[in-house]
């Protein structure tokens, strides 16, 4: 209902963010933007490089959304990841055998996981998973 | 804009499950009420533009509505009408424009009304049109937003004012305690109950940290106000209403893009410009209408605004500070909380509320008047990065 296709035109469009994390940073004021786009989001400027997301980060927020969309089990734990070296993701948590488990500051990184299904078709994309602290 | 602009009207129906209106029954409800709110009378071809409010018609399967939906609606197909749709903010956005039209010197008397249906859907239908007009088919990173909808971005709010003010669930709960405390009081409230703050937080959990009782609720509703010069506003009352700024903010539209999750910088834009339209401090203000569509953005706006540093409003709300007799009275309507929130209309009742509480007719829920000075903010989109802050005065 809320979820696009998965063989929508923007799940196409979005192919090389979605499953290469291809952004863009800024060379003026160094803000990670994504998907890519060709003005950046926090200064305007036209000086941009592409940027290959990281695949680790920590969490910056979280909430335990029991009341999630009709193809979702609750609960599930939106996040925002602080990534290494800048910028942020914004999406699900997996593989926690309780939502606190998660904490602000807790160490993450992205696996490519089913994330939901569409008219009986699957939608994958990166979830994250706890990792153990070095 | 201060000292062109005059309200002259205000009209409103009583927000809630309105399964017995359509659209068109509650947009005549409130624009015959708002004509026979001005005093002296006015004749309706003397509104000569209009601005409609709406933002779920497409989203929620009930049709796509635009400016020739409110003439047909009211009759009056001999001036340009436009639709507003700007988020959360649409109501107070669409009295913005109606104020600009005035300020313009193209119209002397104009008409802003916003209607919002529902109810008409299922909730978890209702919610999820509301999602996807949040971001998840609009363009923005496929995945990212599934799952989200306006309750799991608050809660990431919530989670970080824990984190990081030291704020708790009780916090949150007391302004939901409040709000229906004063949503009692108010005839057109949605919710007129009281309620405890255990029972808040023994509500089911929604999105931790938010429970049930600290979510607004999904509400049918329909407001009016009719705007007009203030050197002509004396023909039509001997109560009019002035408009002493009227301002929109905006932030990132992705909240990856956004650096604090404690601060909105929407609200703070929109609040800053405002104050410097109108030429006052923060302090000067009497009380105000603020955006509490979930119990944690009230206590943010309150900062957000400028009201008072980051960090403290969750202490001076458990002080009473913002009660209805306290310093500064928050939401003396019931706010979003319990007065309901039916998106267009939510802003213009907020105007509604202020214009009259401003007139001294607000009965058992009349805040004190100290400058006669009453502040309208709303706040949303999908990364709550859109508002809007109308600041309204007794006098000039
Ligand atoms: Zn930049």
């Amino acid at each position: 209902m809320t979820q696009p296709a998965p063989a929508s035109p923007l799940f196409w469009r979005f192919n090389p963010e979605v499953y290469r994390l291809i952004g863009i940073k800024c060379k003026d004021c160094g803000h990670i933007s994504y998907p890519r786009t060709k003005i950046c989001h926090e200064c305007g400027s036209l000086n941009l490089e592409e940027y290959k997301l990281p695949k680790k980060g920590t969490v910056h927020t979280y909430c335990v959304n029991w009341t999630p969309p009709p193809t979702f089990e609750p609960p599930i734990t939106p996040v925002i990841i602080d990534l290494e070296g800048g910028g942020r993701y914004q999406g699900l948590m997996t593989e926690t055998s309780t939502p606190e488990d998660v904490k602000v500051g807790s160490k993450v990184e992205m696996v490519l996981r089913k994330v939901t299904t569409d008219r009986g078709l699957n939608v994958y994309g990166y979830k994250f998973r706890l990792v153990e602290e070095e | 804009m201060r000292g062109k602009i005059a309200v002259i009207g205000v009209g409103m129906i009583r927000f809630g499950e309105l399964f017995d209106k359509s659209l068109e029954n509650m947009v005549q409800e409130a624009y015959l009420n708002c004509l026979n709110n001005v005093d002296k009378g006015i004749d309706p071809k003397e509104i000569k533009a209009a601005w409609f409010g709406q933002w779920s018609g497409g989203f929620i399967g009930q049709g796509t509505q635009s400016g020739q939906s409110l003439a047909s609606f009211i009759g009056n197909r001999e001036i340009p009408v436009t639709r507003i749709e700007n988020a959360c903010p649409t109501g107070g956005d669409t009295f913005r424009h109606a104020c600009l039209g005035v300020a313009s010197g193209l119209y002397d008397v104009v008409l802003a009304l916003g209607a919002e249906k529902m109810r008409d859907k299922p909730s978890a239908e209702s919610l999820g049109g509301a999602g996807s007009g949040g971001g998840a088919e609009t363009g923005s990173h496929p995945a990212w937003m599934i799952g989200h909808g306006g309750p799991s971005i608050q809660a990431m709010h919530a989670t970080r004012q824990m984190y990081e003010l030291g704020y708790t669930m009780e916090d949150f709960a007391r302004v939901a305690v409040k709000n229906h405390h004063n949503g009692m009081f108010c005839p057109y409230a949605h919710y007129q109950f009281e309620i405890t703050l255990e029972r808040v937080l023994s509500s089911y959990v929604v999105c931790w940290p938010l429970h049930l009782l600290d979510c607004c609720p999904q509400t049918d509703g329909a407001a009016a106000v009719i705007v007009c010069r203030a050197d002509l506003a004396k023909r039509y009352t001997d109560n009019p209403v002035y408009v002493m700024a009227s301002n929109v903010g905006v932030d990132h539209s992705q909240l990856w893009d956004r650096d604090s999750f404690v601060e909105q910088l929407a609200t703070v834009r929109a609040a800053k410009g405002a104050f410097e339209m109108a030429g006052i401090k923060p302090g000067e203000v009497d009380f105000a209408e603020v955006h509490d569509c979930f119990t944690n953005t009230e206590l943010m706006n309150i900062e957000d605004i400028g009201f008072v540093r980051k960090g403290e409003a969750a202490r001076m709300l458990k002080d009473g500070e913002f009660d209805l007799h306290g310093r500064l009275p928050i939401n003396p309507s019931g706010g979003l909380k319990a007065h309901g929130h039916p998106i267009a209309a939510t802003g213009l009742g907020q105007i509604f509320e202020v214009v009259t509480q401003l007139r001294e007719e607000a009965g058992q829920r009349q805040v004190k008047l100290k400058k006669g000075i009453g502040l309208q903010h709303n706040v949303g989109g999908p990364a709550f990065g859109v508002s809007v802050v109308n600041i309204l005065s007794r006098t000039v």
